[in-house]
């Protein structure tokens, strides 16, 4: 009844009408429908840096240098301008001062971050939001063939020299803390190996199998809080290596009391010594592995009540996969709270690789405190996808940004799980569409945009071409359209990431990356084509 | 206004006791009957205390399905987390095997 799309009429809605206990932010971003960035100012003259990304609270325009090398922050803001231009009818075109990057963005400051070999990973970012803290990561030439002598490392990873990660306060661009890893191998591409949570941060070393717990104080250090892999709990290695002590000196007292008959002894305190020493020697599984191994084990044990049945399903499901479980190595991590980890596993062949898909891959959940694994499952569990399906916001959860929590997904929009539901009754069989919307899982820390121009209830559009995922995208001739949902028939706004198409290179495939503002009615579209630095940047906003 | 309210009952017996119709002229002579229970059966337990939950819904159904899998379906199993499960379950292999040979 009251639902026009009228913007005066919605001012008057707002005005005598309270929206229902919870709704007011939803009932907020109706506005939206009305103020869409709809022009578009065609290869503006800007800076040539690679643009990365808005930070979500909107206060930041994250940008790196060419040579990656510099890091770039500027401040969004408005355009604001005068003209004698008098014209009512039509929108006179801006005036060419008006029309440039600087207009629309104020440079704060630019820094540093990397020394002569290293270079910013331009994939890696991440916000800590209530302290305004940026996380960057440079990093040396990927060293593939890693011959290196140290024997704990997982062979078959690559190893990276020098893995930097940078500590930066966003305000002034002070660098606060660093942490340094050496050849190790982090993975960094869409900010895949490294997981922020409030202001806990997981760094999965890929190539030690560890997973490093630091915390963000607002002091701005980072804090090494725990590290999971070999060890579970803090003072494992202490026991471990005080009990190895206790072994050594027992072994020497008993190698001086038998010192006569010293030729049958060798063999024995020789196999004692190969075993006592834990971290050189892989005589031992990891913590992690060790607790995974015996969650399967009660599992399958406690399947059967039979005794005949159950040696059978144990012989069956787990003394036959029993090296399988052992090789597999820890892929991705994710925090699910403060105290549980999503862990996937997976061979090692599909860790390092992009295209993982037909590797098997299991999911654990594992508690932090009391060091147990919680759950288990395969990549075509059914069970864990139907969790997926109704609480995949819970997966998604990363921090307390009031924008994040409007991130369109299946389990809060309508829409989005008709969608999901349909892709299921057309997909041929279940369990290669379980796997491949497991896919996702772990899910990638701040890797979706929390504009309200993808928020589903408000808008339609096709989601190969654009959505709240931060991917580049291959480029599109025609403009993208956006459609109210409302109001099936009506397009609200197109986006075209380029001037007009099909210029004379229309052989070469452009690739498009597109960045939303998470409240103002302003994009970027950065549109490249694969060999050419520079990029054409386009400017979309509201006039 | 009493035929509607009149027969609810009310805990505190100084509920309505400042009650002042609206209409001078026309003063009600509603006196409120006070509920006033005879047994504490309606007090809550005095242990009760009522939070939210800590873990969010996905953490506990993670849990709940480790519950269902983890609980043992024969009482006989229960030892198994005690220290000589190995022991036990190298026995009962052994003897499983020499049966079903």
């Amino acid at each position: 009844m009251f639902t026009s799309g009228n913007v005066t009429a919605r001012v008057f809605e707002r005005q005598i009408r309270t929206p229902p206990p919870g709704a007011s932010v939803n009932r907020a971003r109706h506005f939206y429908e009305n103020l869409v960035p709809s022009y578009t100012l065609y290869d503006v003259e800007s800076p040539d840096h690679c643009f990365r990304k808005f930070t979500e609270d909107g206060l930041f325009l994250i940008s790196f240098s060419r040579n990656h090398q510099e890091l770039i922050v500027y401040r969004p803001s408005w355009l604001t301008y005068s003209t004698t231009d008098d014209s009512t009818t039509t929108l006179p075109p801006l005036p060419r001062r008006a029309s440039k990057f600087d207009s629309f963005f104020t440079q704060l400051y630019s820094v540093n971050l990397a020394s002569s070999n290293e270079l910013i990973c331009k994939d890696f970012f991440l916000y800590h939001q209530t302290r305004r803290f940026g996380l960057f990561a440079t990093s040396t030439a990927q060293i593939h063939d890693s011959s290196s002598p140290s024997n704990d490392a997982v062979p078959g990873v690559p190893s990276i020299d020098k893995i930097t990660f940078v500590l930066l306060r966003l305000d002034d661009g002070v660098v606060l803390d660093e942490r340094v890893f050496l050849h190790d191998f982090v993975n960094l591409a869409h900010n895949m190996g490294v997981f922020l949570y409030d202001d806990l941060l997981a760094i999965l070393s890929l190539r030690y199998q560890r997973i490093h717990l630091l915390q963000i104080r607002d002091s701005g250090h980072l804090v090494d809080a725990r590290a999971i892999g070999y060890f579970c709990r803090e003072d494992d290695e202490l026991f471990l290596n005080s009990s190895s002590q206790a072994m050594m000196s027992q072994d020497k007292s008993k190698q001086q009391s038998l010192s006569g008959s010293k030729e049958d002894d060798t063999g024995e305190n020789g196999l004692r010594h190969s075993l006592s020493q834990p971290s050189g020697s892989n005589s031992f599984l990891s913590g992690v592995k060790q607790r995974l191994l015996s969650f399967i084990f009660r599992e399958i044990w406690n399947e059967e009540s039979d005794n005949v049945m159950r040696v059978q399903s144990l012989k069956k499901k787990f003394y036959f996969h029993f090296q399988d479980y052992v090789d597999l190595i820890i892929w991705k991590v994710q925090f699910l709270d403060r105290q549980h980890l999503l862990i996937k596993f997976g061979s090692v062949d599909g860790g390092v690789t992009r295209s993982a898909d037909h590797h098997p891959a299991f999911f654990a959940v594992y508690n932090m405190e009391t060091t147990d694994i919680v759950a288990f499952y395969q990549n075509s569990a059914e069970d864990l996808y139907q969790l997926f399906e109704q609480f995949s916001d819970h997966f998604t959860v990363s921090s307390s940004t009031p924008f994040m929590n409007f991130v369109t997904s299946h389990s809060n929009n309508v829409y989005a799980l008709e969608q999901l539901k349909y892709t299921k009754n057309k997909s041929n069989s279940f369990s290669q569409f379980v796997k491949k919307m497991l896919l996702s899982l772990p899910f990638s820390c701040q890797s979706q945009s929390p504009s309200p121009y993808f928020d589903q209830s408000l808008f339609r559009f096709d989601e190969k071409l654009i959505s709240a995922a931060d991917r580049h995208r291959q480029s599109s001739d025609n403009p993208i359209k956006f459609i109210s949902r409302r109001q099936p028939q009506t397009l609200k706004f197109k986006i075209k990431p380029g001037p007009e198409c099909g210029t004379a290179d229309g052989r070469s495939k452009k690739i498009c990356s597109f960045l939303f503002h998470p409240h103002l009615p302003l994009a970027i579209s950065i549109q490249q084509t694969l060999f050419m630095p520079p990029s054409v940047v386009n400017i979309h906003f509201r006039r | 206004m009493a035929s509607i309210l009149g027969d609810l009952p009310s805990f505190d017996p100084h509920n309505f006791s400042q009650h002042r119709p609206s209409d001078p002229s026309n003063p009600s002579k509603m006196v409120p009957t006070t509920y006033r229970p005879t047994h504490n059966r309606t007090l809550p337990p005095p242990d009760q205390v009522i939070t939210t939950e800590v873990k969010n819904i996905l953490i506990r159904s993670f849990y709940q399905r480790a519950e269902e899998k983890l609980r043992p379906k024969r009482p006989a199993t229960d030892h198994l987390a005690a220290e000589h499960v190995n022991k036990h379950f190298r026995a009962a292999s052994s003897s499983s095997s020499t049966q079903g040979l």
